[in-house]
């Protein structure tokens, strides 16, 4: 991975800060959120002391039977037909281990109010209410309140079909129906009738008992009020109410008794696809725990969410919930009603909160473009930063690749960034120390041969020269062959000698060499005719160009370095081996190769064996003729790269030989001084 | 009597075998450990023919100082160089002061001796009249094997007696090709074969600083040298 990458990983490091941002913008919507609450549970407690102030009728304590608003047109067919969408609202009176024994619904329009009771008894006694064994069989007892008056009517037909109820007592005051009809119907499971009476004669309170004759027991309710929005109660809300708000007064059981005002409407957005990325990004990353607004519709005629039955417990509590349009937030506070220390009902407020998403959409909006920005800018830093390094850092690296490349000597001429005050500058300080250090042990290593000579050549001659004083003493016989020996001794040191400081004065030579036109290919023709005889009896093969091959160059130093490889296979070919030296033309040059069919050289040594004194031969082949210190394919890689070539060795392919080979270009032309 | 010869050298084992090996072949040799010690004795005695260290003890280059010395006072004064030091560098120092020849120390006894008779023999030839000499001509070139002179066009060719000698191989056998090992023979010299090759790019450029157009050294690539016929 390189270092830029990494680097890049790390600008990422700054993708806390939209994290950051997106806390603290939630955080805020929080603390928002709290201080709304408070406002909206102070108005509503407000509220709620107005409607007390004002002696407001306050929900009755206790049990309530709701008259619901009908949703249709309801025929009094006793089928329930009608009453569907209230069914979810049915309340029951049974016994508390079998509710469902005795079931109501209420509901009234303009014209009436309508009765639907629903009773469960599948043992049927039928018997009409005229009938003497009416009590006695299966029956209902309707007991209806007015202010002072109460009335109770009997409710029982022998077939399913309309009825008359019987009044029980008497019937004088016109105030409550003097005469109850309706329908009976019944099933497998039990009889529901439906009854209507007049809106005028509607009752404050209302009871019903039904009797089971098979276990002749009677499931009564007792006397409830009934409930319906009322309308004063709405009218003196109203007053109250602000702008933009909506109240509701419910009672202990949640039946909504009053309502007022409407939340304020949503200004008309012009870019819906805005508004919908803005709310969902509300939604989801800012207020995810939202009610659904059908919890607290305005239709509802009973309010079932858990901040209703916490106020209605006496605890104030707010809840926050979509609006039906889903485009903004409502905040619903709900306080208890109170009456002499009683809890009696629940006053509802609601307050739509189109701004607080704006607003939190907007500061999110703004930490994301921010701190996507920092991204951006830190990302861009960072990475001019890290391609600065890098790059600084792979000059410093090419630099030190270059000084070491220079195969044998250490070019320390520039190193990069030595002049930077920081760690690279260091470190290019370091390399540049070590590689001075490199290339003065180099250049020791490369002089050490001819300083060596230099130095061992004053006792050499002392040796020589008394050697050559001893020749004239009279020497007795046995002395003579030590002096031989001592002669041939110090012969051989002399030609190590002057083999060392051959390396450097070729240097010399090489420096001094003036170039000239010539043909190499004549310059090659005549060196292979002067090998003939050395060679013998190995086989020589020549391969030349047949045209002139001009060259601008030196040409006694390339028959010096043509000589060191034939010497140098001349040695390793066996006698009835072969060698073959060929001239190829190249497009810049000329190639030289000089194969022969010695022993293969090992891989490790192919690059070096033209470095100074690295030699192959066995020590034994060493000891014996001329010494070889492998300063002869040091001295043909200099003549090489004084031509601008190089000088190479390898195994040939087919592995029965080994091939030196020799790049050669025309030198540069001086000019004319 | 013999010859008089001073040889200046640092070494103490050197000069006494030397001295005493040139002793042996009939000269009278001094020898001298140090510059100053070597100028004091020339003041009172001047030398036949002086051999010099390049290195003198602490002055590295005392014998070039020397060398110039005794060319100021001795135009003829034979001075031979014998040095460890075998930089073309320094050769070309040494000669351009006026020595007649560069040696290194690897030089036999006998080389050394062929070396010092061949100066002494010139010298001789050089003061008596020209008439009985060997002389070699090959078109413009004459070769005056005793006085180890060489003219070209009629104008002295300065050669040192090693180079004179190289010469003197080729100019023989006109056209012949004499490889490196026969003119080191010839010119009793022991070297390498850069250095024979410097020796060889040296006379020509000698010979060119008479004649720009010389060019009767031919070299045959991988043999040798001749003299183009």
């Amino acid at each position: 991975m390189s270092l830029r990458f990494k680097l890049l990983l790390i600008a990422l490091s700054t993708l806390a800060l939209p994290a950051a941002g997106w806390l603290f913008v939630r955080q805020m919507e929080e603390l928002l959120r709290q201080g709304q609450e408070q406002t909206l549970i102070a108005s509503a407690r407000a509220l709620a002391r107005s409607l007390n102030a004002l002696n407001a009728e306050l929900p009755p304590a206790g049990n309530a039977l709701y008259v619901h608003r009908a949703p249709s047109h309801i025929t009094v067919d006793g089928y329930g037909g009608d009453w569907s969408s209230l069914r979810p609202y049915t309340q029951y009176l049974g016994p508390a281990a079998d509710a469902e024994k005795l079931s109501m619904l209420l509901s009234n329009d303009d014209e009436g109010i309508y009765m639907l009771v629903t009773v469960r008894d599948a043992t049927r006694t039928r018997v009409d209410a005229r009938d003497q064994r009416a009590m006695t069989s299966d029956h209902l007892i309707l007991t209806l309140q007015r202010e002072d008056l109460t009335r109770r009517y009997l409710i029982a037909s022998g077939a399913p079909g309309h009825f008359d109820a019987l009044t029980l007592t008497d019937a004088t005051d016109n105030a409550l129906p003097t005469v109850l009809d309706g329908v009976w119907q019944e099933n497998g499971s039990g009889y529901t009738i439906e009854m209507r009476m007049p809106r005028a004669q509607m009752p404050d309170r209302l009871s019903i008992a039904s009797y089971d004759a098979e276990t002749a027991t009677e499931t009564s309710s007792e006397l409830m009020p009934l409930l319906t929005l009322s309308t004063q109660l709405s009218d003196e809300l109203s007053q109250f109410v602000a702008e933009g708000m909506r109240a509701r007064i419910l009672t202990g059981d949640g039946w909504v008794i009053a309502t007022a005002g409407t939340l304020a409407s949503p200004p008309a957005q012009p870019v819906a696809r805005r508004r919908w990325l803005e709310n969902f990004v509300y939604r989801h990353l800012l207020a995810p725990s939202l009610i659904e607004a059908a919890d607290f519709s305005v239709e509802l005629p009973r309010l079932n969410a858990t901040e209703i039955w916490q106020a209605l417990s006496g605890v104030t509590s707010t809840a926050w919930h979509r609006t039906a349009a889903d485009s903004g937030v409502v905040l619903a506070a709900a306080v208890p009603l109170k009456s002499q220390g009683e809890v009696r009902g629940a006053l509802l407020l609601e307050q739509a909160s189109e701004t607080l998403p704006l607003l939190t959409n907007r500061a999110l909006l703004s930490v994301a473009t921010a701190s996507l920005f920092a991204l951006f800018v830190a990302g861009g830093i960072l990475f001019m930063f890290s391609s600065v390094l890098s790059l600084r850092i792979r000059r410093l690296r090419d630099a030190a690749d270059r000084a070491l490349r220079n195969s044998g000597s250490v070019d320390t001429a520039a190193m990069p960034l030595t002049d930077s005050r920081d760690e690279l500058g260091d470190l290019a300080r370091s390399f540049s120390g070590l590689l001075d250090e490199v290339s003065a042990y180099t250049d020791y290593l490369r002089t050490l041969a001819s300083k060596l000579s230099h130095e061992l050549q004053t006792p050499l001659a002392i040796v020589k020269s008394s050697l050559d004083n001893l020749d004239h003493q009279s020497l007795p016989d046995a002395a003579q062959p030590y002096v031989e020996r001592a002669r041939g001794g110090a012969e051989r040191l002399g030609a190590i000698v002057r083999a060392m400081s051959q390396a450097n004065g070729m240097e010399r030579a090489i420096g001094g060499a003036e170039a000239e036109d010539f043909d190499l290919t004549a310059v090659v023709r005549g060196c292979i005719d002067s090998y003939r005889p050395i060679i013998a009896p190995r086989r020589l093969e020549s391969e030349l160009p047949t045209s002139p091959l001009i060259m601008h160059g030196a040409p006694e130093l390339i028959a010096q370095a043509l000589d060191k490889l034939v010497d140098n296979a001349r040695s390793f070919a066996p006698d009835d081996g072969w060698i073959r030296i060929a001239l190829h033309a190249l497009d810049d040059g000329a190639e030289l190769t000089v194969a022969n069919s010695g022993p293969l050289l090992p891989d490790t040594m192919q690059d070096r064996l033209f470095d100074s004194l690295v030699s192959l031969r066995p020590s034994t082949q060493r000891a014996a003729e001329t010494p070889h210190l492998g300063l002869g394919l040091y001295v043909v890689r200099l003549i090489a790269s004084a031509h601008r070539g190089a000088a190479s060795a390898r195994n040939l392919g087919d592995g029965s030989g080994v091939e030196f080979r020799l790049l050669l270009r025309s030198m540069p032309r001086r000019p004319l001084a | 009597m013999g010859r008089n010869i001073a040889i200046v050298e640092d070494e103490p084992s050197i000069r006494a075998n030397y001295v005493e090996a040139l002793t042996r072949f009939g000269y009278q040799v001094a020898g001298y450990g140090s510059r100053p010690e070597a100028s004091r004795a020339f003041n009172t005695r001047f030398p036949e023919l002086v051999i010099i260290d390049v290195g003198l003890g602490d002055e590295p280059d005392g014998g070039f100082e020397l060398c110039r010395e005794l060319r100021a006072k001795s135009p003829t004064l034979p001075i031979l160089f014998l040095t460890a030091r075998d930089s073309d560098f320094d050769v070309i120092s040494g000669l351009r002061l006026g020595a007649d020849d560069y040696l290194t120390k690897d030089v036999s006894l006998h080389h050394l001796a062929a070396r010092i008779s061949a100066l002494f023999r010139r010298l001789d030839a050089l003061s008596k009249p020209s008439s009985k000499e060997t002389v070699v001509e090959h078109g413009p070139l004459k070769l005056e094997a005793e006085r180890m002179r060489v003219t070209w066009n009629n104008e002295e060719v300065p050669l040192t007696v090693t180079e004179f000698w190289m010469v003197h191989t080729l100019v023989r056998f006109p056209g012949h090709v004499k490889n490196r090992d026969q003119l080191m023979r010839e010119a009793q010299v022991v070297v390498d074969d850069a250095t024979i090759t410097s020796h060889i790019k040296r006379i020509r450029k000698k010979f060119i600083a008479i004649d720009a157009n010389f060019d009767a050294i031919e070299t045959v690539h991988g043999v040798g040298y001749r003299w183009k016929p």
